[in-house]
This record gives structure tokens, C-alpha cells and sequence, in this order.
């Protein structure tokens, strides 16, 4: 009888329900926040993925790709044959455009760089971390296609990342390639499907995959 | 509730057998009526000893340092420390494994003796069990201070990661974290759970409403009702029985660390055992270095008896001895073991090694101190008890230092032999931590009612009843509800 | 000494961390360090920097980024070229390796050859040219000292004209020299460097008539005999000594290797009787010989004049060690060498002459050619003549081309001083060091990588010297220097060096382009090495020779003191290197120092021990040095390297070690005859890689042999032990399913050295960092490859074990399962694999490696390096952050590479793989393969009875084997020289 009054005269009558409410919010947030963190990392704003890139020049894709029909390899010649695909020098675009296009505008950087020797300072768009080994001669020479990481550059406007680039995205890959590959022929063809007949990719890991396992740690890592 | 038609008579009066041995050493003297007695133990909430303030700000400064050496570590590295190839872990490993050791009487006397109906641990079990969970504070803090990127923490928790790859569970530091987050919550539940009563008795009695609002929230709105009471008991044990099997499960995961490695010294398989009782060993001793000051500084002679010394005494005894026990074990595996570098490690290096001189006090120290204790007049003489208590806290720190350091500076190959020398940092963190301790045990000591008011009167309620029952043979009659 | 205080400053170059104690933290410091300390949790920012692609402007020819192009060429030392091939990422040269088709190479590489990448982007290269304090330029220069201008000063005939330069085998320098004389007839040049001798110059020509070097064949050496000697890691031919004997070796196991050297050298841990002796003592021991030998070579019949026996003055250990080594040399007339080395007087060279004379070696084992150095021996290499004239003046303008004489110079001369008073002074030096300080003009050198040039091997082989990078701070070259004394500035060195070559038409140079292409590509031009000469040594020669060794007779009461080159340093020329720096010393692991090296028996005498700081005198000169105490080391002889106590610009090396130029005089450059040792109570806390030598019996299964036991036992080949039982048998390696390649490593403990060049080769393939003075004495070197180095037995006369330890690839690797995120796991090929951004460094797996070759970032090491030191930095190697463990890795990116190869090429199997170790070391005694091939040549020592697994009973199964060094029986009749 005493304590009661005691506590009426301490507390409101909500008292109860809003500790309750408290200790329920506290427990709850245990759980979410860590929950709601690794949903985060899982979306594409977390990945950076569909996030436009702002380029020197404002190059097309489509144009060069869909247009012109242009091949990757053209322009990224080192694709097939080192770890990195490279991008094409001031002079390889300036061998094409020297009569088209060179005295507008969009060129000025090109021009600027012609002039001075500087080289074009062209914004990453698929960027890895430097402990990660990529090497595109292995991956284009294995029936990976370019798309597969990249996507359909030939619908670009400005080239963007379109895959997670999550290492559990790579593995996924690396776990089990053969559905994924391509034959060598396709490597640069934008929009190929996968016919359920061809098995030219589980031939490709038939053939020298053997050598070492795609999921070793350093297959990537050294 | 129960009602216990029994006539107050004083304890003591009566001289059956069973009460003769509560009358050598009672776990309450002259105790007053409950009223009285809940203001005696509740009064140092409400009036701060002198010496309080200043104790406080020293360990606060000491914290302060603790986490400036934090910063240090975390600025410029592990380097900051005097580790090196091959002594990979030192002091931060030491103190780790011997805070969790301390952490451990806590949960032993509230669970364990909870069960094995000791009534004595009633009076002294809060501020054990306080001891526990700022030991254990201080213990999760230098595995994450001791990562070379701790920043990375998490990556020891199995969760789904965007990597793909999981912890190594085969590795016994995830089990760690498992081991000692699950302790923590449950400690902290356990010591939770038999403040609330406490609390609402000191939101009921405390001068001014302000304090009796905050003592009001964490009281939890307890009514001390019948109901209240049942659900109490209820829940309170149930957390005794899962926390009991905590007290030997965490220390025996923390020997693991070491017992699983394949490095004389550590590679052996008596480790579990042998840390938990190690651990308890070192946390009954800290309990002393506690409960003695609090039991003069705040008059508890009534409810801190010396029949609680004398039990904890005992304790460290038969722990003293089982420890001995165990170093004998050790050095026996390794010379009948007949391993060359077994041999070396436990029987040249420890003995005659350079850090032989800690490995000699360490023994002298955890194994002859408490032998003392086959004397009844020295368990109960507070000067022995006290110091004892210090000695043993540290020789147990002593002991993970030779375990660790003294295993690791000389391996198989001499060429990597190499010694192994603290910095500024090491001693700060050590240091540190004992500060963080205090200043947290101070704390408790001021705002917490550290003396388990309700479980005292209710123990006394039932030794009252007990020796008043208690017929010629010692046997108890039926309790009438 | 002084030089803890100087410690901070030495410490400048090392990440902040390493260097500056933690002891200091300033106010400001403390509220961010506490921030941080609260800020714990807060740690992990994911984003990374944007960095942008810069494609070139106009791509070159045969550049393509991400592949490695490889280029010959030639690092001079000394003036002897050394042959290798440089890696060279996108235009930055990444790695030096050695060039298989140049004689003094044979594809191995030095210590020193590797570590001269990191010289090329040493940030304390001097920068710019200047005159007196103002900048200069270079054509401020060629004005300044063309013909024209220059004559006015130093006279038509350049009579006020000298130039200073280190001893050089160029033919293009020396033509220009010879145009430099047409200019001016009588300008004067004078050849100096601190290591330089002419002792064998002297003993050639007065014991064979001619100025001649000899040259070995160890492949045909049944006994070898090194005189104070280090044959198989000093010198400009020890690469390919090494590897010869290394042959020679493994084709014949019962060659044996004799060595008496005064303090223990990577030679001396190797042979199978070695003896401690000093200096003299080693002289005196040469006459033994010759006189033993002829008397032994009476029963062959081979007799000569000479027959008293001036043992005498030896004692009994040396006694009885000519005796057995006289026998042995004997026993193999006409396939043994006799060596001496380059810091014993003419005499022991005549002596050593008229030995391989004697047995018959000259003409099979042993021969001459003229010296590779121009004027070799010649007055002009004498220092002390062109300190007289410029002391006396006359001498107007000195030209010092590079070395460093200031530094270098013995301090009786006192060429700083001399220097300072010559008017105009010209210094062409890659660094602002104690000659730069005193000369009036300082042209920064152009580092050989980055120069046009040639040289001469040691047996006249000529290479040339191509660029892989432009010079980083406008260095120049000496020819250029010398073109423009000479009056042709315009010229550049490439166009010099092919009016150099076409003149010398006819001598071996190429002449036409497809020549010169060659000799670019190969690194080598055919067929210049000089002709061999045989010639018989004169008796007279050899009896006043003995005369004079006698009348020397062996010190025995006071002490001598050798002045040796350092491992690390050289003569100093390194000192700014802090890969040599850290590169412990092969015998003593010495780091970061130099030290009086001395035998137990003589530091116990003294009351001194290691650290103890003693004062060195030589007549009125005196010296502090720190004691480092060696067993081995003859007692009565002290051994102090050079190259250290630099006081110049050298930012690493200001304030390590001690200035021993400051003991040495002209007269006694090399060996202090009668020095005193004194104690000054003081201490000085050496860097030791390794503080533990003895191996506390167990030798049996660290490095396959049990001391004792192989003294009786005639082979010390035992028993391998069995791989453990075990529960789960191990697949055996087969090439078909995952992991086609099995990889694994086997080290020849019979033929390694310890020379350490595999260290510093997997530094540099590895971006290993440096730890700093601090670092090796708190045990914190980053070094993926160690050498430990054993000493055990009695300490007149021990065992010397040398093991190359690094990761084992354990199949059961103990690292693994205490690992708790799987940083550390194994690769289905064998690889006991570290993933770096997995990492979170608890360091277990360093506690439960029982080899203890795992390597902690205590501090970001790789955080505060220089830019210019960025670019030696390998790209296919991660680079490593605070906080994680590293360790060796097989050179996994070596191997990946080779297997993408193979597999874009179709190739089923994977193509070979080399290992940056395996690359470098000179008496290949590393080999490294798959098992999966049972032809490999690892496969094949993997099963050879000699190998072994180090701590096989722990059931690690390594993947790396050692084979257990082959040593002698006892021969009981002699006891002193005892078989090792």
C-alpha cells in the first residue's frame, strides 16, 4: 500500500508502458542494426554500382560500339595479352578523328593532350582494390566475356559499373566458371546468350583448369 | 508468501549441535530488525566517505591513461608495445587472461554456491559479482586492443559477409568471442536481476526525489508482492543454473588458446582444468583484496563475518592446492614425455631460463601462500588474509606471464631465440586497466547498495527460523504454509 | 661513443614508428592519441581513392603495360663489371638478376648487385649541381672546364691539371683518358680506392716477370687452399667462384676446401679443415706450405732449392694443419688451387705463385691474364704521391670522378684537408658526402642504371653499359666529365662509347651494328676475355720472398688489426643502402654496425665482451669500437669492416658504425701490423639478427647432423627420419585433378654459403621493408628469408652450420587452424598461401610456427617510404599494411604468372618457375619445382639420402628439404685444423 503511492507519486502512469517500450526498442536495435548494416553492403549503393562516372570527355559507347561497330579490343588492345586492358593512347583516337569531329569541343581535352603531351586523365569506372590481382589476358583468353563484368557498354551513354564487384560475386564465378564462359569468338559480343547447348565454357575449364584452383586464395590474392 | 509462524528468538540462545556450528562462526551477528538493518546497509548510498572523492578522481585519471595508451596503440600500432618475433604475445595477453581469470569468482560464488545452498555467499556475493563484470570489461577490451587491425573486430563473428568467407572455427579465438560475450551478458543479467529488489528498497528510502526517480526507473517498478517474489526466485535460480556451467566452460576455451598450439609449454591437454582453477584461485583472492576495506571502511562485521573469511580462505586453499597440483603435472608430462624440447621448455628454460626469477615467485607465491590457511587462527586474521589476497593477485598475473612470455622467448629453433622487453605502453595498459577497474568498483560502491540487502534478511530470516527449529538431533520439523 | 645520440637523426629514413621512440609524445599528440583511443570501434572507411587512368600519349614501340621487359647490362664495382639482367615495369627497373652468359655472373647476383636498385632511388641522392653554395649548371660546367677555358687555369699543358678516379676497367674511359693526354700532356691521373691493392700486381711482376692477375678453375680443384681468402663471397669473380666449387662439389664430394683466415668469412664455414690464424701468421704458414709441399713432392719427384722448414713460428694447431693440407695438396698435384688473398703482403703472393708453380696447377687449374684494371698496380694508383704534389701546390684543379676518396682515403693523408686547400675542385658524386663537402664543384653521378657506359670483367670480358631509366637527378657519368676536359661536351656517351668501340677496332669490340645489338642483348661481346699465359715462377722470387716473411715472423705479442670490407657497405660505397644495412652479416649476423671482431680467448684476456666498447690505437691514432665476440676468430688478430662512422650527406648511414680509415695509414692499408686494445668501460648496444649461436644440441633435426656423432662416423649422412604416422594419409601429389602442380624447395646445405644475396633478392622481389637499428634490436626484421647461422663446439675452433630458413610450406602447417578469419590457408598446389587483406593480426600463427619465418607490420612500414623509393617496389607483390602478418610465398605471383602462361598457350603442364631466391643464389644450392614430375630435380633431391625435413618430428611435413652438409671424418692423426 505504502510503495504504491510511493511509486504513483515518482512516476506518471505511462511510466510502465514506456519502460517497456524502451527495454523492447533496445532489444530490437541489438538485433537490427547489425541486420540492417549487412543488408547496406548488399545494395548498389553500397557497391557503387549504376553510379555515373564524370569523364574528360564525354565518350560514347553506344556510338563506337552499336554505331561503328567498333571492337573492344581496338581501343583496350591489351585485354587478350596482359593483366590490365589499357586504354587507348592520344594518338590511337587522334588516328580515327584526326578528320572527324577534332575540332569540336568534346575534343578539346584530346587536342589539349596533343599539345602538351599530357595524357587524358580518364575517371575509373570498374575499380578493384590494389590487393586484388585481375588479369584480363586470363579471363578474355579463358572465354570470359567482356560483358560478363562490364555489362552492355554498348548501351552506355557513359560507361558505369553494372556488377557488385563483391568478392562473393567473383567466387561465384570462380566456384563454377563453366556456365558462365563463352566461346572465344564471342568474348566481345555484347548480348550473348547462353544456348543450352553450347558447352564450349565447360570444355574451356576442361582443358587446363586443372592446373590450379580457381578458388585458391592466391588466384587472386598475393 | 511464505509465513513462518516461528517466535523471534535471539540466534544464538539455543545450543543444539547444528547451531553450535553456526555459533563458532555465525554468518550474522546481532542483527538488528529488518528496517534498521536495510538502512545500515543502504546508508552509504546516501553519504559519501571522504576518502571516496579523491580515490575516485585518482582512478578516473587513471582511466584517462589507460585510454590515452589505448590511443597510442591504435595511432601508431602494435609496434608501440615491446613484442616482437618470436614473443608475438606479451602483456596484452597476459592481462587479458588474467582479468577473465578474476572475473571469474563472481559468477562461481552467485551460481555455484547458489546452488549448493551456501548461505554465506548471500552477504558478499553483489560485490563479486560487480568484480566480475568490470573484470571482464577490462578482459574484452585487450583481445580487440591487441589486433594488429582491430578495426576488423567483427571479422572473428560468423556472419554472413559480402566476402563469402567465414571465421576458421577451427581456431579457438572465435570461441573466445563466443565464450566470453555470452559470460558477459549473463553475469551482467544475473547481477541485474538481484539488484532490482535493492533498488526499489533504495528508491524507497532515498532522501530527495530526484534520486529516488533514478533509483525508481532501474528498480524496474518492484513491489516486492508475492507474485514479484515467486517469478524472482524463479528466474534468479534458473540463471544460477546457466551460468554455473559458464564458470568452468569460458577459462577452459581462454586455455585453449594456448593448449592448442603446438608450442612447448602450451601444447599440453591439463590446461582446462588448470586454468579454471587458476581463475578461481585469483578471483577469490581479489574478492579478499575487496571485500576486507569495504567490510571495515563501512562497519559490515555483522553481515561480512569471519565465517565468510574462513570459507574464502578455505577456497584458496584447496585451489591453492589443486593449482600446485597442476604445475607438478606440467613439468612431470614434460620429463616423462621424454621431448627434447618439452624437456627444455618446462624444466631448463622455466627454472633456469631468463625469466626464471618470475617463474620462482610465481610458484612460491600461488603454491606456499596458501598453505597458511591449514590454520584457523590465520584464516580469520584479517592482516594475513589481505596480504595473502595481494600476493596470490599477483603471483596469478606472474603465472600467465611465465606461461605466455617465458614458453614463447625460447622455441625450437635458438636461432630465433630472442628476449622480450615491456614499454611505456604495456605498463600503461596494465596500469591502466587496474585503474579502469577501480574506477568502476568505486562508483558501484557509491550509487549501488553493494550488500545484497534483501538476501541478508531473508538468510537471516532463515537461520532465525532454523536455529529456533532445530530440535536435540539437529533435525529440522515440517514448515507449516 | 656518441652515437646513441645520433640515433634519432640515423633514424630519419625508417617509418616514424620504428625510429622514434614511443617515449616522446607531444601535447598535441595526446588529445588525437586519445581521440583515437575512443575512436576504437570507428576504424574501417571502405572507400577507396579514385585514381585516375592515364593511357599514354603515344604508346612506345615495345612497352606494354603489365608486362615486365628484361634488359642486360652490367653494375661495375671496384671497376670489375659484374653481368646482369634488370626487370623494368613500365619503365621503372624493379629487380636485378644475374646474366647467365656473362663470365662473372653466370646468372647469380651478389648482395651488393641487388641491393644497387634501391641506390638508384635512394632519396638522398644528390639533386642538383652546384659551385661552392649556388646551383650550377651543366653547361655552366662544360664552359667552364673546356679546353679553352680550362687551359687558362691549369696551362696549355695542363701541368695544374689532376684527376682522381677509382680504379676503372672501361675501355671507353680509358680512350678518353688517352684524348684527356693528347689535350693536355702533363695532366696527371691518378686510380684510388680504399679496398684497392697491388700486392698480386707487385708479386706478378717480380715473381713471373709480368703484371698479371691468376685465374682459377675450380671445376678442376680437387683441394682448394684459400690463404685469408674469401674466395666464395668477396671479390669481383666470387660469384662464379662459388658456383664452380658448388660444381665441383656435387660432382666430387671428396673435393676438399682448406682455409687459415684470421676471422671467420662465408669460405672459411664451408671448408673442411679451417684454421684461425692472424695476418702474419698466415705468411708464415705460406712458406710452411711451400717448403711441406716440396718435401712431400720429392717422392713425385718435383724438387726444389728451397728445404728449411720455417714452421717454427707457428703453433702446434697450424703445425699440424700444413701438415694435413701439404699432404692433401700433394696427394692432388696438379688439381688443387692455391688462393691468397687480396689484404696479404707481395710476398705470400710470390709464395702462393710459386705453390700452384710447384703442384703443377699453372697451365690446368690456375693461369694468368693481365689485369683487367687500367695501369693495374701501376705508380699512378698510389694515393699518397698525388697528396705530396697537391700538399706542395702547383696543382690548380683536381678532378675527383666518383668514390668518395675524401672518406676513403687512410688518415695519414689527410686528403680532406689537402683537398679543401686546391683551388678548384671538381666532384662527380651521387651523393653530398665527405668529398662533395670539400670540393668547389658537385655534379650529381648518374647511377649505371642510368648511364651509357662499359667495363671489363675480372678475366677482361667486356660488357656494356645500357640506361633502363633517364637519369632521376641529371646525373652524369665520368666519361662525360672526362669528354668534356677532353673537349668534345656535345657528345653524348652513347655516341662516345661507339667512336670509343669502332676505334678500337680489331680488340674485340664490335664493330658492326649487328655486333654492337648483340653485345647490348647478350650483355657480354664474344670472345674479349684475355688470353690465357702460363708462365713458371722465378726461384730467386720465391727464396726473397721467404726471406722477408721470415724476417717479418708472426706477431705474437701485440695485436693486428685487419681492415676488411663490409659485407653490406663495401668500402662505404653502400652505406646509404638500407637493404645492406639491414642485410645481416653472414658469420657474425652483425646489422646497422660494424664491430671489432675478436676470439673469446682474446676478449676474456681483455675483461671485455660483446657491446663492451674498446679503445682501437695504432700508433697515435685511436678508435672506439663496440666488441663483437666470434668463435673462430684467431686470437691475437682483430678484423674491422669498413665503410662505416660516415659523416656526409647519407641520411641512412650518418652516425652507424665507425670510421676505420681513421686507423689505417699508406703504409699499413690494410692490416695494422702492431695495434693496442684497451677497454674504456663504456658500452654500445650492437644490432644482432641473431642473439642465440648455439644450437643446444639439436642439430639432429635443425639441420641433419649431430655434432658430435659425424666427428667418428666417416660420412655425415644419417638416416632420414619417416614422415609421422597419421590418421589422415596425405593424397599423394599425381597431375591429374586440382593442383596439377605440386610445388616444394630443396636446399643444399653442402654448398651454401651464407652469402645472403637470396635475402636481399627476396627483399627486392617482395617489397620486404626496412625495420630500421631499433627494429633488428627489438627482433622485428621483415626478412622473409633468414640465414641462422650456427657456432657451436669449442670456441678456438667450432662448427659453423649455416641454414636458410624461410616459410616451410608445411603440408600440416601448425599456422593454419590457429588462424581464426582463414588469413592463412593452403593452396591446392602445395602453398601454404597469406592473405594479407584478411588478415586482422593476432599473431597466433607466428606463435605456433615452430620455424618462427612469419614477419609482423608492427608499424606501416610502407607508409612513409620516399617516392622515389615507391618506384622499386614490385607491382605484382601486394603491399603489405600495418597490422598484418607477411611471409614467404614461394614468389606465388612468379608462379601464378607462369601458370596463366602455360594455360593461354594451351600448355598442359606448367612452365618452370624461379624463384627470386633460387635466381640469385651463385652456388645454386636452392632448387625449387613440383614434385608432381618425377623428373624434376627437385623430385630427384627430395629423395636424396642427404635430405632431410628441419624439426621432421614435429609432423609438419615441410615442403621445403634441406640436404644435410657432407663432412669429413676426424683425422685423428692431426689435431689441430680438425675436419669441420
Amino acid at each position: 500500500m505504502h510503495i504504491t503511492c510511493e511509486v504513483a507519486a515518482l512516476f506518471s502512469a505511462r511510466a510502465t508502458t514506456i519502460a517497456r517500450g524502451v527495454i523492447i526498442a533496445g532489444l530490437t536495435l541489438i538485433v537490427l542494426i547489425p541486420a540492417m548494416a549487412m543488408g547496406w553492403v548488399r545494395t548498389p549503393w553500397a557497391r557503387g554500382e549504376h553510379h555515373t562516372v564524370v569523364q574528360p570527355i564525354a565518350f560514347d559507347h553506344r556510338i563506337h560500339v552499336t554505331g561503328l561497330r567498333i571492337d573492344c579490343r581496338y581501343c583496350h588492345a591489351d585485354a587478350e595479352r596482359t593483366a590490365s586492358a589499357g586504354l587507348p593512347s592520344t594518338k590511337k583516337c587522334v588516328a580515327c578523328h584526326s578528320q572527324t569531329w577534332m575540332s569540336t569541343s568534346v575534343m578539346a581535352p584530346i587536342r589539349r593532350s596533343l599539345e602538351t603531351g599530357r595524357p587524358i586523365a580518364w575517371a575509373r569506372v570498374t575499380q578493384l582494390p590494389d590487393f586484388v590481382y585481375f588479369d584480363h589476358a586470363i579471363h578474355v583468353g579463358r572465354g570470359v566475356g567482356c560483358e560478363t563484368c562490364h555489362g552492355r557498354v554498348d548501351r552506355m551513354a557513359t560507361a558505369e559499373q553494372v556488377v557488385p564487384l563483391t568478392m562473393s560475386w567473383c567466387l561465384d564465378c570462380h566456384r563454377n566458371p563453366g556456365p558462365r564462359l563463352r566461346p572465344l569468338t564471342e568474348i566481345t559480343t555484347m548480348g550473348y546468350t547462353h544456348s543450352p547447348s553450347d558447352t564450349s565454357g565447360v570444355r574451356l575449364v576442361g582443358q587446363g583448369d586443372r592446373i590450379r584452383r580457381l578458388t585458391d586464395c592466391t588466384a587472386c590474392h598475393r | 508468501m511464505t509465513t513462518i509462524s516461528a517466535p523471534r528468538s535471539d540466534p544464538g540462545s539455543n545450543g543444539s549441535r547444528a547451531h553450535a556450528q553456526l555459533e563458532r562462526y555465525p554468518i550474522m551477528r546481532e542483527l538488528p530488525d529488518d528496517g534498521t538493518l536495510t538502512t545500515q546497509l543502504l546508508a552509504p548510498l546516501w553519504t559519501s566517505h571522504p576518502a571516496w572523492k579523491w580515490l575516485f578522481m585518482a582512478s578516473g585519471a587513471l582511466s584517462l591513461w589507460f585510454l590515452f595508451a589505448m590511443g597510442v596503440t591504435f595511432a601508431r600500432g602494435i609496434g608501440a608495445w615491446g613484442n616482437n618475433i618470436p614473443v608475438a604475445w606479451a602483456y596484452a595477453i597476459t592481462d587479458f587472461v588474467w582479468w577473465i581469470g578474476i572475473g571469474h569468482a563472481g559468477t562461481f560464488i552467485s551460481a555455484f554456491l547458489l546452488l549448493l545452498h551456501q548461505r554465506w555467499r548471500a552477504s558478499i556475493n553483489r560485490l563479486a559479482e560487480a568484480m566480475t563484470l568490470f573484470a571482464l570489461v577490462n578482459a574484452s577490451l585487450f583481445p580487440i586492443l591487441h589486433l594488429g587491425r582491430p578495426w576488423f573486430f567483427y571479422w572473428l563473428v560468423p556472419y554472413p559477409a559480402t566476402m563469402g568467407v567465414w571465421p576458421n572455427f577451427k581456431s579457438s579465438l572465435p570461441w573466445d568471442v563466443a565464450a566470453i560475450s555470452t559470460y558477459f551478458t549473463v553475469s551482467l543479467l544475473f547481477w541485474y536481476l538481484g539488484l532490482v529488489p535493492d533498488l526499489a528498497a533504495a528508491r524507497d528510502r532515498a532522501p530527495g526525489r530526484t534520486r529516488r526517480r533514478v533509483y525508481g526507473v532501474f528498480a524496474l517498478g518492484w513491489h516486492g508482492s508475492g507474485t514479484e517474489w515467486r517469478h524472482y526466485r524463479v528466474a534468479y535460480t534458473l540463471l544460477a543454473g546457466l551460468a554455473t556451467p559458464l564458470v568452468v566452460s569460458v577459462h577452459s576455451i581462454v586455455s585453449l588458446d594456448f593448449a592448442i598450439a603446438q608450442l612447448p609449454g602450451w601444447h599440453s591437454t591439463i590446461f582446462p582444468p588448470y586454468f579454471v582453477v587458476g581463475a578461481i584461485y585469483s578471483g577469490f583472492a581479489m574478492v579478499l583484496m575487496l571485500v576486507l576495506p569495504v567490510r571495515h571502511v563501512f562497519r559490515l562485521h555483522n553481515v561480512i563475518t569471519r565465517r565468510h573469511l574462513d570459507h574464502i580462505a578455505l577456497l584458496l586453499l584447496v585451489t591453492g592446492s589443486l593449482l600446485a597440483y597442476s604445475y607438478l603435472c606440467e613439468a612431470f608430462g614434460a620429463w616423462y614425455s621424454g621431448d627434447l624440447f618439452e624437456r627444455y621448455t618446462m624444466l631448463t628454460a622455466r627454472t633456469r631460463g631468463p625469466y626464471a626469477v618470475f617463474f620462482w615467485i610465481m610458484t612460491a607465491v600461488n603454491v606456499l601462500t596458501p598453505q597458511l590457511f591449514w590454520w584457523t587462527r590465520l584464516r580469520t586474521n584479517v592482516v594475513v588474509l589481505f596480504v595473502v589476497g595481494v600476493m596470490i593477485w599477483i603471483g596469478m598475473w606472474l603465472e600467465r606471464f611465465v606461461i605466455i612470455v617465458a614458453s614463447l622467448n625460447r622455441d625450437f629453433l635458438p636461432s630465433s631465440w630472442h628476449l622480450y622487453a615491456p614499454t611505456w605502453v604495456d605498463w600503461s595498459l596494465l596500469a591502466g586497466s587496474i585503474g579502469l577497474f577501480s574506477f568502476l568498483f568505486l562508483a558501484f560502491l557509491r550509487w549501488v547498495p553493494f550488500v545484497p540487502v534483501s538476501e541478508v534478511k531473508r538468510e537471516q530470516r532463515e537461520i532465525a527460523f532454523e536455529s529456533a527449529y532445530v530440535d536435540r538431533d539437529g533435525a529440522m520439523p515440517e514448515v507449516t504454509r | 661513443m656518441s652515437r646513441r645520440v645520433e640515433q634519432p637523426e640515423v633514424n630519419l629514413e625508417f617509418p616514424p614508428g620504428a625510429a622514434d621512440p614511443p617515449e616522446w609524445v607531444s601535447r598535441r599528440d595526446f588529445l588525437t592519441l586519445l581521440g583515437a583511443g575512443a575512436a576504437m570501434a570507428a576504424g574501417a572507411c571502405m572507400r577507396r581513392p579514385d585514381k585516375p587512368i592515364l593511357p599514354y600519349v603515344e604508346a612506345p614501340a615495345d612497352v606494354v603495360p603489365g608486362m615486365p621487359l628484361y634488359y642486360a647490362t652490367a653494375m661495375p664495382l671496384d671497376g670489375y663489371a659484374t653481368g646482369v639482367l634488370v626487370r623494368s615495369n613500365t619503365g621503372r627497373p624493379t629487380k636485378i638478376e644475374g646474366n647467365p652468359d656473362h663470365p662473372a655472373s653466370l646468372g647469380a647476383s651478389g648482395a651488393l648487385e641487388q641491393a644497387s636498385l634501391l641506390e638508384l632511388y635512394d632519396p638522398h641522392r644528390a639533386e642538383a649541381m652546384r659551385v661552392g653554395r649556388r646551383r650550377a649548371t651543366w653547361d655552366a660546367f662544360a664552359a667552364a672546364f673546356a679546353p679553352a677555358a680550362l687551359s687558362r687555369r691549369v696551362g696549355a699543358r695542363g701541368a695544374g691539371l689532376r684527376v682522381l678516379m677509382p680504379p676503372t676497367t672501361s675501355p671507353l674511359t680509358a680512350s678518353l683518358l688517352g684524348r684527356l693526354g693528347e689535350a693536355y700532356p702533363d695532366a696527371r691521373t691518378h686510380f684510388f680506392a680504399p679496398l684497392a691493392s697491388s700486392a698480386r700486381i707487385a708479386a706478378a711482376r717480380t715473381s713471373l716477370g709480368a703484371a698479371l692477375v691468376p685465374q682459377y678453375d675450380f671445376r678442376a680443384a680437387d683441394v682448394v687452399v684459400a690463404l685469408d681468402a674469401d674466395i666464395l663471397a668477396t671479390g669481383p669473380f666470387h660469384l662464379r667462384y662459388a658456383r664452380e666449387w658448388a660444381d665441383r662439389r656435387r660432382a666430387s664430394p671428396s673435393a676438399q676446401l682448406h682455409v687459415a683466415e684470421p676471422t671467420p668469412s662465408p669460405t672459411g664455414t664451408l671448408a673442411a679443415r679451417r684454421l684461425g690464424a692472424t695476418w702474419s701468421a698466415v705468411a708464415a704458414i705460406a712458406t710452411a706450405l711451400v717448403d711441406a709441399v716440396h718435401r712431400d713432392a720429392r717422392s713425385t719427384g718435383r724438387v726444389s732449392g728451397t728445404t728449411d722448414a720455417s714452421g717454427g713460428a707457428l703453433t702446434p694447431d697450424a703445425r699440424a694443419w700444413v701438415a694435413a693440407v701439404a699432404a692433401d695438396l700433394a696427394a692432388h698435384a696438379g688439381h688443387s688451387i692455391v688462393v691468397c688473398g687480396e689484404r696479404q703482403p707481395s710476398d705470400v703472393h710470390v709464395l702462393t705463385n710459386a705453390l700452384n708453380d710447384a703442384l703443377g696447377n699453372v697451365g690446368t687449374t690456375v693461369w694468368y691474364t693481365p689485369p683487367a684494371v687500367l695501369n693495374d698496380g701501376g705508380p699512378d694508383h698510389d694515393l699518397s704521391a698525388l697528396a705530396t704534389e697537391l700538399r706542395t701546390g702547383g696543382v690548380d684543379t683536381l678532378v675527383i670522378l666518383d668514390g668518395n676518396p675524401c672518406y676513403g682515403a687512410p688518415s695519414d693523408i689527410e686528403l680532406s684537408r689537402v683537398v679543401g686547400a686546391v683551388h678548384n675542385t671538381v666532384y662527380l658524386g651521387a651523393y653530398d658526402d665527405e668529398t662533395a663537402r670539400v670540393s668547389t664543384w658537385h655534379l650529381p653521378a648518374a647511377h649505371y642504371l642510368e648511364s651509357w657506359g662499359d667495363a671489363r670483367a675480372y678475366d677482361g670480358t667486356t660488357s656494356v653499359i645500357q640506361p633502363l631509366i633517364a637519369p632521376l637527378h641529371g646525373g652524369r657519368t665520368a666519361d662525360e666529365v672526362l669528354a668534356v676536359l677532353a673537349g668534345q661536351p656535345n657528345n653524348s656517351t652513347h655516341d662516345l662509347l661507339r667512336d670509343a668501340w669502332n676505334s678500337a677496332r680489331g680488340q674485340g669490340a664490335p664493330t658492326t651494328e649487328s655486333d654492337w645489338s648483340e653485345a647490348l642483348r647478350r650483355g657480354v661481346v664474344a670472345g674479349s676475355a684475355f688470353a690465357r699465359a702460363t708462365p713458371a715462377v722465378r726461384g730467386d722470387a720465391v727464396a726473397q720472398a721467404r726471406a722477408t716473411v721470415a724476417a717479418r715472423g708472426v706477431a705474437r705479442e701485440q695485436i693486428e688489426i685487419g681492415f676488411v670490407p663490409s659485407h653490406a657497405v663495401h668500402d662505404g660505397r653502400f652505406a646509404d643502402n638500407g637493404w645492406l644495412q639491414e642485410l645481416p652479416d653472414p658469420v657474425t649476423k652483425l646489422t646497422w654496425d660494424n664491430a671489432a671482431l675478436m676470439a673469446p680467448a682474446m676478449a676474456s684476456r681483455l675483461g671485455v665482451a660483446t657491446n663492451d666498447v674498446v679503445k682501437l690505437q695504432v700508433g697515435d691514432r685511436a678508435l672506439d669500437t663496440p666488441v663483437l665476440v666470434v668463435p673462430g676468430h684467431a686470437d691475437g688478430a682483430v678484423a674491422l669492416a669498413m665503410g662505416y662512422g660516415r659523416q656526409g650527406g647519407e641520411a641512412v648511414a650518418r652516425g652507424v658504425g665507425v670510421n676505420a680509415n681513421a686507423l689505417r695509414t699508406s703504409q699499413a692499408p690494410h692490416v695494422a701490423p702492431s695495434a693496442a686494445v684497451s677497454r674504456t668501460g663504456r658500452s654500445h648496444e650492437l644490432a644482432l639478427a641473431q642473439t642465440h649461436w648455439a644450437i643446444e644440441g639439436r642439430g639432429s633435426s635443425i639441420v641433419g647432423e649431430d655434432g658430435e656423432a659425424q666427428r667418428s662416423t666417416a660420412s655425415s649422412v644419417q638416416p632420414r627420419k619417416r614422415r609421422p604416422l597419421t590418421l589422415y594419409e596425405p593424397k599423394p601429389p599425381s597431375r591429374d585433378g586440382f593442383g596439377a602442380d605440386q610445388w616444394a624447395m630443396v636446399i643444399d646445405l653442402d654448398v651454401c654459403t651464407g652469402c645472403s644475396a637470396c635475402v636481399v633478392a627476396c627483399q627486392a622481389e617482395n617489397n620486404i621493408p626496412v625495420v630500421g637499428k631499433d627494429g633488428v634490436m627489438k627482433s622485428r626484421e621483415m626478412h622473409w628469408l633468414r640465414i641462422d647461422r650456427y657456432i657451436d663446439g669449442p670456441p678456438d675452433d667450432p662448427r659453423f652450420e649455416t641454414q636458410p630458413m624461410l616459410c616451410q610450406h608445411c603440408e600440416k602447417a601448425p599456422c593454419e587452424y590457429v588462424c581464426p578469419v582463414n588469413a592463412t590457408v593452403h593452396s591446392e598446389d602445395g602453398l601454404n598461401e597469406m592473405v594479407y587483406n584478411r588478415c586482422v593480426g593476432t599473431r597466433f600463427c607466428s606463435n605456433n610456427c615452430p620455424y618462427k619465418v612469419r614477419r609482423f607490420n608492427w608499424f606501416d612500414y610502407n607508409g612513409e617510404i620516399a617516392e622515389t623509393e615507391r618506384m622499386a617496389k614490385n607491382p605484382e607483390v601486394t603491399i603489405r599494411a600495418r597490422g598484418v602478418m607477411e611471409k614467404c610465398t614461394f614468389c606465388v605471383q612468379r608462379i601464378r604468372d607462369a601458370q596463366m602462361a602455360s594455360r593461354l598457350a594451351g600448355d598442359p603442364a606448367t612452365g618452370p618457375v624461379v624463384t627470386a631466391c633460387q635466381q640469385s643464389c651463385p652456388t645454386q644450392a636452392i632448387v625449387f619445382g613440383s614434385l608432381t614430375d618425377p623428373e624434376s630435380e627437385v623430385s630427384r633431391q627430395f629423395g636424396d639420402p642427404r635430405s632431410f625435413s628441419a624439426l621432421d618430428e614435429l609432423g609438419t611435413v615441410p615442403r621445403v628439404r634441406y640436404l644435410a652438409r657432407r663432412r669429413e671424418a676426424d683425422s685423428s692423426d692431426s689435431s689441430g685444423g680438425r675436419a669441420r
